[in-house]
């Protein structure tokens, strides 16, 4: 399974690439710009969710981005947390 | 290095080949591994299919043309490519007419492909 | 006989287009190398794959190329280095009028 990192927003194909490869199983962290596919009640949200992979935020960048209306399947985590998930997923891609 | 510690690896090209530095970076990685006997393979996603568009010819920009770069890598022994197949269709390209041999990948197949690798290098 | 300021610091041609014959022969002199016949036909593939694949190859190409090319005896690296001591993708690339190699791993 794959742990992705995305760092571009919505509308960037970065988004729409990593949307077409992600499948259960697999994970995502939000960073960046890719934050603001987390917005609540967004088509982009949505769309992360129904993908069934788990989804993830980096906590400081969403709240630098004021992102935090997050809808309900992101789970935020910090530095720590980006770390425990690389080492659970021995492979990584990043989209940005 | 010894057979039992060669890492997979693919390479993941998601730019167009002149819009920024990383179709070069990523041929330049692709050259690197080769030259230390790693295994790479390349997968040309989104714009990366550009990278594969015939009759490139960048001298006009002072660039080295990335579509006849690639056609050396099977000198190189890197001849697992692959191809976003919707992109590629997207952009109406003739991939028969492509420098490089390249076996077509839906979404799913392109997942099944990622996860067969012991690690993933994003350009 | 090109002068001096046609080359890099390294004695590599600056403009491919300079490339002829002589100048060959003039840089292989520069590198203690008389040309044969032998050398002659790397040469001229070494020039070819510039054209084909806008780099200069990497030895492990080279070897390829000229087993493709020149029939499988001669390309090994052992025959090459017979023909261009040392490196002989650097070197060759050199004679044949190529920019250095980028990829001179």
């Amino acid at each position: 399974m794959i742990l992705h990192t995305l760092n571009a927003s919505p509308s960037s194909a970065a988004f729409t690439d990593c949307v077409s490869i992600m499948a259960k199983g697999d994970a995502l962290v939000l960073m960046g710009d890719g934050v603001y596919a987390a917005l609540a009640g967004t088509e982009a949200s949505k769309t992360l969710q129904e993908t069934d992979a788990s989804l993830y935020i980096m906590t400081a960048d969403a709240l630098a981005a004021g992102v935090t209306n997050l809808a309900a399947a992101v789970s935020r985590i910090n530095m720590e947390g980006l770390v425990t998930l690389t080492e659970t997923f021995p492979r990584q891609q990043a989209w940005y | 290095m010894t057979a039992a510690t060669k890492k997979t690896v693919l390479l993941v090209l998601r730019h167009s080949p002149y819009g920024s530095g990383l179709a070069k970076a990523a041929l330049d990685a692709a050259l690197a591994s080769a030259a230390f006997d790693q295994s790479v393979d390349l997968l040309f996603m989104g714009d990366a299919v550009l990278q594969l568009q015939p009759d490139q010819d960048s001298h006009p920009l002072g660039m080295k043309t990335i579509g006849r770069q690639l056609a050396s890598l099977p000198l190189y022994d890197i001849n697992h490519v692959y191809v976003d197949a919707q992109a590629a269709a997207r952009y109406n390209m003739d991939l028969s007419k492509a420098p490089l041999q390249t076996r077509p990948l839906g979404g799913h197949d392109m997942h099944q492909l990622m996860v067969g690798y012991d690690h993933l290098l994003g350009f | 006989m090109l002068c001096a300021n046609a080359f890099d610091k390294e004695g590599f041609l600056c403009d491919l287009n300079d490339w002829n014959p002589d100048v060959a022969a003039q840089i292989a002199a520069s590198e203690n190398l008389q040309l044969s016949a032998a050398h002659w036909d790397v040469i001229h593939l070494l020039r070819a794959y510039y054209l084909a694949y806008d780099s200069a190859p990497a030895m492990r190409a080279l070897v390829k190329y000229c087993a493709l090319n020149l029939g499988p005896e001669k390309g090994k690296s052992i025959y090459l280095m017979s023909l261009f001591p040392g490196s002989p993708a650097k070197l060759g690339s050199k004679i044949s009028g190529l920019p250095k190699p980028d990829n001179c791993l």
